[in-house]
């Protein structure tokens, strides 16, 4: 969006008006109008008919059709005079007929066919004309409209590829600084399943800071311990999961428990390892039930 | 001092724009003035059929005197005489039956006028274009003083109204820009005027809080306030706010108060709420975001002095030239000419919100310094002190008769409008 430089109490409303507009004229491109692209097209059509700017040979065509009609046409052997004696009424006809002769003595009856022919061939030719011309026209604004659009989609294509740009070479800045340090490799194996007489509730468990971290805690960052004990403090720390707060498991209101979310079985709530980890970062992000946000 | 307020339609219940103007001007002439207003029977401007009885009764301190409407209105025979009158050559009669066509057409008001109207110091007829205001004026020209409320429609170009114009003691115009078409088409400029408008009684506390609760808004709105048709730009409104809601970082909702024939499109960011009360209109428009007025004609638009007077900002359309020069006056809000435009705009609106706050602070010094009660009634007590002084120079010229009715060399209206533009 437009950014104002006008931040003063005393705005001035044309100045702002002004930089929209502005900015709508570059976000487009160039702005034309229907009567500026129909100017523009107009301007190529006269280029377009100015021979000493194209060489086609439709314009040579042109000028040959129009050269035809324009010279004049072997007066004997095109026209007929009898044209100049038609009529739809019988009667006149034949009384034109009769007089011919007397008015031939008058008029050149030749001439006048030639110039009643010629006029006729210029009307059809003229419209012929007038035909093309439009299409022409219409062609080159079309083409106009294209040219436009073309040049507004390099635009966008050369700005995207340059946002492209930036983002390989952010990425690339982002990975180069990412240091990789490798845990060991028994930190990814997947720890024993304790035996089922060996669970018990975590508390009994985890309380053994001097006795070295239990086989599924050996992996564990220092961020997960912090987290783990921020739990058990919530908790109260002495009680096990399924024994503190079980309207909780209901759902109280104000509190985050999503309504679809299945109860997990005893036994799983039994180790205070990785099978409440799910319920926990749920209630830590504040759960799923809770949006502060819904737009 | 003895003032008659002559309007077409009065009534607490009467929502349009003139009437309301005409009803705050007498509540509020009536605490300096003896103001009596004559209006019709009628409430329906689309039949002027006689609801209300006819006789005298008293609306929040100002007596109200009705008469009855002689003939109804009939929507075809109207628009077909506006027809040969804007687009066709025509005559002086088809304009003065087309003014009878548009109505309310009261022979007893009328009457009273004539009999009665040396009785008032001065007769303040509302809307040019009506029967009883065209009618009435010829009535007691020595006495007649217009608020026109004109539109760069094609009405204004009829060739009846010039005398009308050239010839009314006075005219009250609503802005600048009413004056200038009135004195381009009609050649008025020797008649006393000047441009005065009216206020609005704005709330001191209006609650946003309320009006989003009742009607269960949440986030940012544009609101629409007035009469749902196309000739108020609703269906242009509708079209480019769809094409608003297209963009995918718009959030503005728009929420319609009014009424009209116009059926509101179905989408999820539309909503109408159906006419409210002035407390609840108030409401809503301080909890909008921007206020728009898409219309092409107006002579003054109340809505929008009224989101002033809160400093709510206003998105106007560019091709009505006052609302164009009000804000462009004021500071107080945007104007558009295409949809790239108000969506540019609307977007600039939500935005940055030191916009919408200073264009309305704008607006609201601009209403205050031009449009509060107290300058406004100065404004009207200072012209008619002054016309109490002076005597009237010209009066209203008599109404063709029979063969000049009859001469058809008058041009369209709208040619005559399109050519002083």
């Amino acid at each position: 969006m437009a950014e104002f430089t006008v931040r003063s109490d005393s705005v001035n409303v044309e100045q702002i008006m002004e930089q929209i507009r502005a900015r709508i004229r570059e976000k487009r491109g160039v702005d034309y109008t229907e009567a500026q692209i129909r100017e523009l097209a107009a301007a190529r059509l006269e280029q377009f008919i100015d021979p000493d700017k194209l060489h086609s040979n439709l314009l040579r065509e042109f000028h040959r059709i129009r050269a035809e009609g324009d010279a004049p046409a072997a007066l004997d052997v095109t026209i007929d005079e009898s044209v100049l004696f038609e009529t739809h009424r019988p009667w006149l006809r034949s009384l034109r007929k009769l007089l011919r002769p007397i008015l031939k003595l008058f008029l050149n009856t030749k001439a006048l066919a030639a110039l009643s022919a010629r006029s006729k061939a210029e009307l059809v030719r003229k419209s012929h004309d007038q035909l093309t011309f439009e299409l022409i026209h219409n062609l080159v604004v079309e083409m106009t409209r294209l040219g436009i659009e073309v040049r507004n989609l390099a635009m966008r294509v050369e700005s995207m590829q340059s946002r492209l740009e930036f983002n390989e070479r952010r990425a690339r800045a982002l990975e180069s600084a990412v240091v990789y340090k490798p845990s060991e490799p028994q930190a990814f194996a997947e720890p024993p399943s304790p035996p089922v007489q060996e669970m018990r509730p975590a508390e009994e468990v985890r309380p053994q800071p001097s006795g070295g971290p239990p086989p599924s805690s050996a992996p564990e960052g220092a961020g997960q311990r912090r987290r783990r004990r921020r739990r058990r403090g919530r908790r109260g720390g002495s009680q096990p999961p399924w024994q503190q707060n079980p309207q909780n498991q209901q759902g109280q209101p104000g509190q985050a428990v999503p309504a679809t979310e299945p109860t997990p079985p005893q036994d799983l709530q039994m180790d205070g390892g990785p099978a409440d980890e799910p319920h926990d970062s749920e209630s830590d992000t504040g759960g799923a039930g809770f949006d502060p946000d819904p737009q | 001092m003895k003032l008659a307020v002559v309007v077409q339609r009065y009534g607490l219940a009467i929502h349009g724009g003139t009437e309301l103007h005409a009803r705050y001007i007498a509540e509020h002439l009536a605490q300096h003035a003896d103001v009596e207003v004559l209006t019709t029977c009628a409430s329906d401007d689309r039949t002027w059929a006689n609801d209300y009885k006819a006789g005298v009764e008293t609306i929040n301190g100002v007596r109200v005197r009705r008469f009855r409407v002689s003939r109804s209105r009939k929507a075809a025979a109207s628009a077909q005489l506006a027809d040969i009158v804007f687009h066709q050559t025509h005559s002086l009669g088809d304009e003065l039956n087309w003014i009878e066509a548009e109505g309310p057409m009261s022979r007893s008001l009328l009457r009273h006028l004539r009999k009665h109207g040396n009785a008032y110091d001065f007769c303040l007829f509302f809307d040019y274009r009506y029967c009883h205001s065209f009618r009435g004026a010829h009535a007691v020209p020595s006495r007649a003083i217009l608020v026109p409320r004109a539109e760069r429609d094609e009405a204004i170009g009829a060739q009846v109204f010039r005398g009308l114009f050239r010839g009314a003691r006075a005219i009250l115009y609503n802005s600048p820009e009413e004056r200038s078409l009135i004195q381009a088409v009609t050649a008025n400029t020797q008649v006393p005027g000047v441009v005065v408008g009216a206020g609005a009684d704005v709330p001191q506390n209006p609650q946003p809080g309320r009006f989003r609760q009742k009607h269960n808004i949440r986030g940012g709105f544009a609101i629409y306030i007035g009469r749902i048709d196309e000739r108020h730009g609703c269906a242009d409104l509708f079209d480019l706010f769809q094409q608003y809601c297209g963009q995918p970082s718009s959030k503005l909702s728009l929420v319609l108060v009014g009424d009209g024939p116009l059926a509101v499109p179905t989408h999820p960011r539309i909503k109408h709420v159906g006419v409210l009360d002035e407390a609840g209109k108030f409401d809503a428009l301080a909890a909008a975001e921007v206020l728009l007025v898409p219309s092409r004609y107006e002579s003054l638009s109340r809505t929008a002095l009224e989101a002033w007077a809160l400093a709510r900002p206003v998105l106007a359309n560019a091709k009505s030239d006052v609302l164009k020069g009000q804000c462009l006056r004021s500071n107080g809000g945007l104007c558009y000419r295409n949809a790239e435009e108000v969506i540019a705009m609307l977007q600039a609106f939500e935005q940055h919100r030191w916009l919408s706050g200073s264009l309305g602070k704008s607006g609201r010094q601009y209403f205050r310094d031009h449009y509060d009660w107290r300058v406004v009634e100065r404004k009207y007590h200072d012209m008619l002190a002054q016309l109490q002084k002076a005597a009237p120079r010209e009066t209203i010229e008599p109404l063709p008769g029979w063969s000049e009715r009859r001469r058809r060399n008058v041009p369209p209206a709208a040619d005559v409008v399109r050519s002083v533009s």
